[in-house]
């Protein structure tokens, strides 16, 4: 949650896409300066004297490295260097030449290529352990967990992809039955979840992680079955 | 379904009884069956602001248990399909209300059967207000153009943000979670909830995220009132701009309302502003702020109660 200023890059300080043009990067110091500026009716009440002096010198340097040619390009070698900015591709960049860099976002949305899903089934086909828990006569919170793990799919990909609550996803996880939804429900969501990591057949794995819930939520005595 | 709005923010006098009355006819008279609330207890005037004089019945009532069922509580308005439920004779404050029957009246709240229930609640940040506004996950805060209101409104959300954070966590971990936060950022850090949310994300991972999962299924929207023609259209999105930058939670802006001094002859003559002046700039701006939030839609009820 925390968005510490400090620790954006010179383009996030600016809001600007990292293939800004001069005019933009511009335009967007304007804009920040109206923001941050001491007699700024936004910020007055916001941040104390040192934090807004903080602000301003960040802004202040971004501003003068972006505006200045060689000094963005330095900038932007930094940034490919750690990562954050991906190097312009070859081949890629010949034929679509106006955006050549995407700014990588930060933790837990390990980004996927777009076509993936094939590249998600040979995954399954060929991991040892997704298929020995595939052969289980019962699945498990922790079983869902450790193909998503095993496949390299972040939680928060398969709540953007299938749109199901966090909450859920996390309780469907650790088998917290007091926190899943209706079973009418729950068979969509882990159907959804499933498909999304393109493990097969939905209906068979589905079936066998319901079972398995409503043995434990018997031993547990909670009324949800 | 039921769109529950909680109304708030700014300060005294920022224009929310004035926005509640006009949203609510104006939604009324898009055929939506809506009822108005003043929770603003103890300075209750929703209901001279739509043409209710002499209440009958009030949320007193209700509280003291006069009348059992909240729908009984309601009174018609001269308005077709606007309701509402009267703050007048109430010298209680909602932020003295007892535990039990803030529950009380959250649960009876949310099963009224309205189209839209607009709550005024007045400026306060008192711990039962800010369960006002969590009862839905939309929210609209009202400020004015000037530092004190403002001040308000980055209060008010912080104080949400840190009610919520409390919620989730019972007496005794909530008591650690304090310690831990202190030791970590030193004095006064307690009181800022990025530190406590820094420390979430460590000590509890799991609780981190349902935090992240509320925050981002928040849907605040900003109203700025009483702009005059000198001010600075783009305040509004720049204060949210920066509460979404520093503080990580969304607000969105949904509208400026200009200044006219007719508003204050329509209230005292207690005619409806709308009705009277319909082609002022303030009216058209109050038209524009009705039909956007007649499209936003957002779930009830975060709070469950065990
Ligand atoms: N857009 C506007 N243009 C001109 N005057 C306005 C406008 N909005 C509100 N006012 C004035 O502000 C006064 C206070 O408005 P209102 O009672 O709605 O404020 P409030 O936020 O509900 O105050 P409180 O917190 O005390 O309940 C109104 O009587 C009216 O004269
Ligand atoms: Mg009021």
């Amino acid at each position: 949650m925390k968005k510490d200023f400090a620790k954006l890059n010179y383009y996030e300080m600016l809001d600007i896409k990292p293939d800004a043009a001069f005019f933009e990067i511009r335009h967007a110091y304007n804009a920040a300066l109206q923001i941050y500026e001491a007699d700024s009716l936004v910020s007055y009440s916001f941040f104390s004297r040192e934090e807004r002096k903080e602000i301003l010198n960040l802004l202040e340097k971004a501003y003068s490295t972006l505006i200045n040619g060689k000094g963005r390009k330095n900038y932007d070698n930094q940034l490919m260097q750690t990562g954050v900015l991906a190097s312009p591709g070859n081949k890629a960049a010949a034929r679509k030449p106006a955006c050549i860099y995407d700014v990588k976002r930060q933790s837990g949305t390990t980004v996927l290529p777009k076509n993936n899903k094939a590249a998600l089934r040979a995954n399954v086909a060929q991991n040892k352990r997704i298929n020995e828990i595939l052969s289980k006569d019962e699945i498990s919170g922790a079983d869902l967990k450790a193909i998503r793990n095993e496949l390299g799919v972040a939680i928060e990909k398969i709540a953007s992809e299938t749109r199901i609550r966090m909450d859920y996803l996390i309780g469907m996880e650790e088998n917290k039955i007091d926190r899943l939804p209706a079973v009418a429900f729950l068979k969509g969501f882990v159907k959804s979840y499933l498909k999304c990591l393109c493990v097969e057949p939905v209906e068979g794995i589905c079936a066998r992680y319901i079972e398995g819930l409503a043995r434990m939520g018997k031993n547990n005595e909670t009324g949800v079955f | 379904m039921v769109h529950i709005w909680p109304i708030g923010g700014g300060k005294g006098g920022s224009g929310k009884s004035f926005l509640t009355s006009s949203l609510g006819r104006l939604l009324a008279g898009l055929g939506k069956k809506t009822l108005l609330v003043d929770l603003d207890l103890g300075s209750a005037n929703l209901h001279t602001l739509v043409d209710v004089p002499y209440p009958e019945k009030s949320f007193s009532d209700f509280i003291r248990k006069k009348i059992p069922l909240l729908e009984d509580v309601v009174s018609e308005t001269p308005v077709p399909n606007l309701y509402i439920i009267s703050g007048a004779h109430d010298n209680l404050d909602i932020a003295n209300l007892p535990y039990e029957q803030k529950v009380k009246i959250l649960k009876a709240i949310a099963r009224l059967d309205y189209d839209w229930i607009l709550l005024d609640l007045g400026a306060g940040t008192s711990f039962n207000t800010l369960d006002f506004f969590l009862i839905s996950q939309n929210s609209m805060f009202i400020t004015t153009p000037e530092p004190t209101s403002i001040e308000n409104v980055y209060r008010l959300v912080r104080a949400i943000y840190f009610r919520r954070i409390r919620h989730y966590f019972n007496a005794t971990d909530f008591k650690a979670l304090e310690e831990e936060v202190l030791r970590q950022f030193g004095e006064g850090s307690f009181n800022n909830p990025d530190c406590i949310m820094e420390v979430i994300k460590e000590a509890h991972p799991e609780k981190n995220l349902l935090l992240e999962n509320d925050f981002n299924s928040f849907k605040f929207k900003l109203v700025l009132n009483q702009l005059r023609k000198h001010d600075n259209i783009a305040l509004g999105s720049q204060i949210c701009k920066i509460i979404e930058k520093h503080l990580g939670l969304q607000v969105d802006f949904a509208g400026n309302i200009a200044f006219d001094d007719r508003v204050h002859d329509a209230i005292c003559q207690r005619v409806s502003f709308l009705d009277r002046y319909p082609y002022t700039r303030t009216a058209y701006d109050l038209r524009e702020l009705s039909k956007r939030i007649a499209q936003f839609t957002g779930q009830q009820l975060l709070i469950r109660y065990t």
